[in-house]
C-alpha cells in the first residue's frame, strides 16, 4: 500500500522539517487498564493541512486526540505541536479544540460561556465574532442547558474558535447534527480554513472525511492503518462484496469463508454475500471452487466493510509476526471472521 | 491574575444564580444557631465570652465550612459536563484555577457567616464594639481557606454520585471533631487533644480569641496553614488528572 510508505517517508524526514510541523506524534502508546487504546501512532501534520482521522468506535481516535491536546499523558511516545509541548502551545492560544461531549457549564448563557472562555486567552477572537462564525449569534442569550444537540455542538465549535488558533482540533464535530446542520457546519469550516489554518478532525463518516479533508488517517485497533487522500483511502478500503447464487451452498459455507480475500460470508435469500478484502482473488477462487455459481455481482462495500478490511489486515499482520516468533511450524492465520 | 479574577467572577455569578444552593448553605447553620441559643443562650460565659457569642462563632464557622466545602464539591458536576477538559485548553493555569475556585468558595461562605452574626446581634443578645464584629467575622472567614481547598479536592476526586456522601462525611467529622456542635471542653481528653490538630477547631477558636481580646494562637494558624498546603498539593495532583474523562 503506497500510503504507508508516505508515513514512513515523512516520519523519517529531516529534523528541521519535523520541528516546523503543526503536529508531530511519535510512538504514542496508551493503555486504559488492560485495554490497549493506542498502540504506536506516528503522525506528522504540516501547517495548513486539513486532516481527517477516520475510524470506528474504540479505534483510539479520542485517546489520540486527548494525548495530542495534553489532556492525557501518553504511556510512551511524545507529542509536539508547532515544536512545543501541547500544554505550552495551548497556553499560547495556538490550539483550539472542540471536545466530543459536554464542555458546557450549567447555569450560564451561551454568551457568558464564550465570553468567559475568551477571557481565559491571551489574544482571543472578539466574542461577537466567535459567535457569528459558529452561527450561534441568535442563541447567545439562551442558557446552555436549554440547547438542542446540534446547537450545543455549535457552541463547542465557538469555544474552539475563541483562541483564534493556528491548529483546530475537532473530535467528532458533527455527531449530534442533522444533515442540514452538518452541511452548513462544513461550509462555515471551509470559510475558516481558507486562511491556512491546520485542521484535524475525527469522524465516523468516510464521506465527510473525503469531502472535507486533504488527507485521511484511518485508525483501527489503536494504530494508523492507512494514510492518504480520501480517494486513495476509498480505493484502498474498497472492501467490495461479491454476491452470487450458489446451488446447494449450505454445506460449503465454511469453505467459502476460507477462500482467499474473503472476510465474512453472509446468506441473504438465495444469494451468498462474500465480504472481501480482495474481491478479485475471491472471485477467481469462488469460480474455481463453485463452478455452478451464477448471477454474480461485485459491488463496492460500505464503510463497515472498509474498516473490517483494514482492521483484519492489521490483525493478520500482527498474527503473522506473532506466529513466526512463537511457532514457526504453524501457518499464519490470515483472516479474521469478525 | 486578570484571568483568575475573571474566572472567579464568572464562576461566583453562576454559583450565586443557583438560589437553592445558596439557601441551603445558610438555612442549617441559622436554624441550629436559633435552636442552640434558645437552649443554652441564658447560661453565663464560656471561654471569656457570652454563650450567645460562643454559639454564634461556632455556628458561623459551621455554616461557613459547609458552604465552602459544598461550593468546591460542585466542581464534580463541572467535571462531569466536561467543562474542566475545556478549561484545560485555555491559558488559565492550574494555580489560577485553584485560586479562583477557592475565592468562589470563600464568597459563597460569606452569607452564612453574615446571617449567623446578624442573628447573634438580634436574637443572641451579642453586644460588642464594631471592630470586634469585623475582626471576629474576618477571623472565621479567613480560617475557612483550608475548607475551600478541601472542597476542591473532593470536587476533583469524587464522582457526581459520591460527592454528596463524601462532603457530608467530611463536614460532619469536621463539625464534631472541631467541637462546633459540642464545645471541645466537654469532650474526652483524647478528643480534646485530637481537636487541636483539626482545622475546624481553629476556625472557631481563633475567632473566639479575637472576641475575647486574647493573643492569636500561633499553633492554630500553623495548623490551618499546614492543612492548606497539604490539601493544595493534593488538589494540584488531582487537577492534573481531571483532564481525563470524568
Amino acid at each position: 500500500m503506497p500510503t504507508r510508505d508516505r508515513v514512513a517517508a515523512v516520519a523519517a524526514g529531516p529534523r528541521g522539517r519535523a520541528a516546523a510541523a503543526a503536529v508531530e506524534l511519535t510512538g504514542l502508546h496508551k493503555n486504559w487498564g488492560s485495554v490497549q487504546a493506542v498502540r504506536g501512532v506516528d503522525v506528522i501534520i504540516a501547517p495548513g493541512e486539513v486532516v481527517a482521522v477516520l475510524g470506528p468506535n474504540g479505534a483510539g481516535k479520542s485517546t489520540t486526540i486527548d494525548m495530542l491536546l495534553g489532556l492525557t499523558a501518553p504511556d510512551a511516545g511524545t507529542v509536539r505541536l508547532f515544536g512545543e509541548a501541547p500544554g505550552i502551545a495551548v497556553r499560547e492560544g495556538r490550539v483550539g479544540a472542540m471536545l466530543q461531549s459536554g464542555a458546557l457549564l450549567p447555569d450560564v448563557t451561551v454568551r457568558e460561556l464564550v465570553a468567559t472562555f475568551a477571557a481565559l486567552h491571551r489574544h482571543p477572537l472578539p466574542v461577537a465574532e466567535a459567535l457569528r462564525r459558529a452561527g450561534i449569534a441568535d442563541i447567545a442569550g439562551q442558557r446552555t442547558t436549554k440547547l438542542s444537540g446540534g446547537q450545543a455542538q455549535r457552541v463547542r465549535f465557538a469555544l474552539a474558535l475563541v483562541p483564534d488558533p493556528e491548529l483546530l482540533v475537532l473530535d467528532e464535530p458533527t455527531v449530534a447534527m442533522d444533515v442540514e446542520v452538518r452541511r452548513s457546519f462544513w461550509s462555515s469550516m471551509r470559510e475558516l480554513v481558507a486562511d491556512g489554518r491546520t485542521v484535524l478532525f475525527a469522524t465516523h463518516y468516510l464521506e465527510e472525511a473525503d469531502d472535507f479533508a486533504d488527507r485521511v488517517l484511518v485508525l483501527a485497533g489503536g494504530r494508523v492503518v492507512a494514510d492518504g487522500t480520501g480517494a486513495q483511502i476509498k480505493a484502498a478500503v474498497s472492501g467490495r462484496t461479491v454476491s452470487a447464487v450458489i446451488p446447494d451452498v449450505e454445506g460449503s459455507r465454511s469453505s467459502l469463508s476460507a477462500l482467499p480475500g474473503v472476510l465474512r460470508v453472509e446468506q441473504v435469500g438465495p444469494r451468498v454475500l462474500l465480504h472481501c478484502s480482495d474481491s478479485d482473488a475471491a472471485l477467481r477462487a469462488l469460480l474455481a471452487a463453485e463452478p455452478r455459481a451464477h448471477d454474480i455481482e461485485v459491488s463496492a462495500g460500505d464503510l463497515e466493510d472498509a474498516f473490517l478490511a483494514l482492521t483484519a489486515r492489521t490483525v493478520a499482520d500482527a498474527d503473522a509476526a506473532h506466529h513466526l516468533t512463537a511457532d514457526p511450524a504453524s501457518a499464519p492465520s490470515t483472516r479474521s471472521s469478525r | 491574575m486578570t484571568m483568575t479574577l475573571t474566572y472567579a467572577a464568572m464562576s461566583a455569578r453562576a454559583t450565586f444564580r443557583n438560589a437553592r444552593f445558596v439557601l441551603f448553605t445558610v438555612a442549617l447553620p441559622l436554624a441550629l444557631y436559633l435552636l442552640f441559643n434558645g437552649l443554652y443562650g441564658g447560661r453565663g460565659d464560656e471561654a471569656g465570652i457570652t454563650v450567645g457569642a460562643y454559639l454564634m462563632v461556632s455556628m458561623a464557622a459551621y455554616g461557613g465550612i459547609g458552604a465552602a466545602i459544598n461550593a468546591g464539591a460542585r466542581i464534580a458536576v463541572e467535571r462531569q459536563t466536561g467543562w474542566n477538559r475545556q478549561l484545560r485548553l485555555s491559558a488559565l493555569t492550574p494555580r489560577g484555577y485553584m485560586a479562583a475556585k477557592s475565592a468562589v468558595s470563600l464568597l459563597v461562605a460569606l452569607p452564612a457567616i453574615l446571617l449567623v452574626f446578624l442573628a447573634g446581634a438580634l436574637v443572641g443578645h451579642v453586644r460588642m464594639p464594631l471592630h470586634l464584629w469585623l475582626g471576629g467575622g474576618l477571623a472565621v472567614w479567613l480560617s475557612l481557606i483550608p475548607f475551600a481547598v478541601v472542597g476542591l479536592v473532593i470536587g476533583f476526586v469524587a464522582t457526581v454520585d459520591s460527592t454528596q456522601s463524601l462532603t457530608v462525611l467530611v463536614y460532619m467529622a469536621m463539625a464534631v471533631l472541631g467541637g462546633l456542635w459540642i464545645p471541645v471542653e466537654q469532650l474526652s481528653p483524647f478528643l480534646q487533644h485530637l481537636a487541636r490538630a483539626v482545622p475546624s477547631y481553629w476556625t472557631a477558636q481563633i475567632a473566639r480569641d479575637v472576641l475575647a481580646g486574647v493573643a492569636l494562637p500561633l499553633r492554630g494558624i500553623g495548623v490551618l496553614l499546614a492543612w492548606t498546603v497539604v490539601l493544595a498539593a493534593l488538589g494540584a495532583v488531582a487537577y492534573r488528572r481531571s483532564g481525563r474523562k470524568a
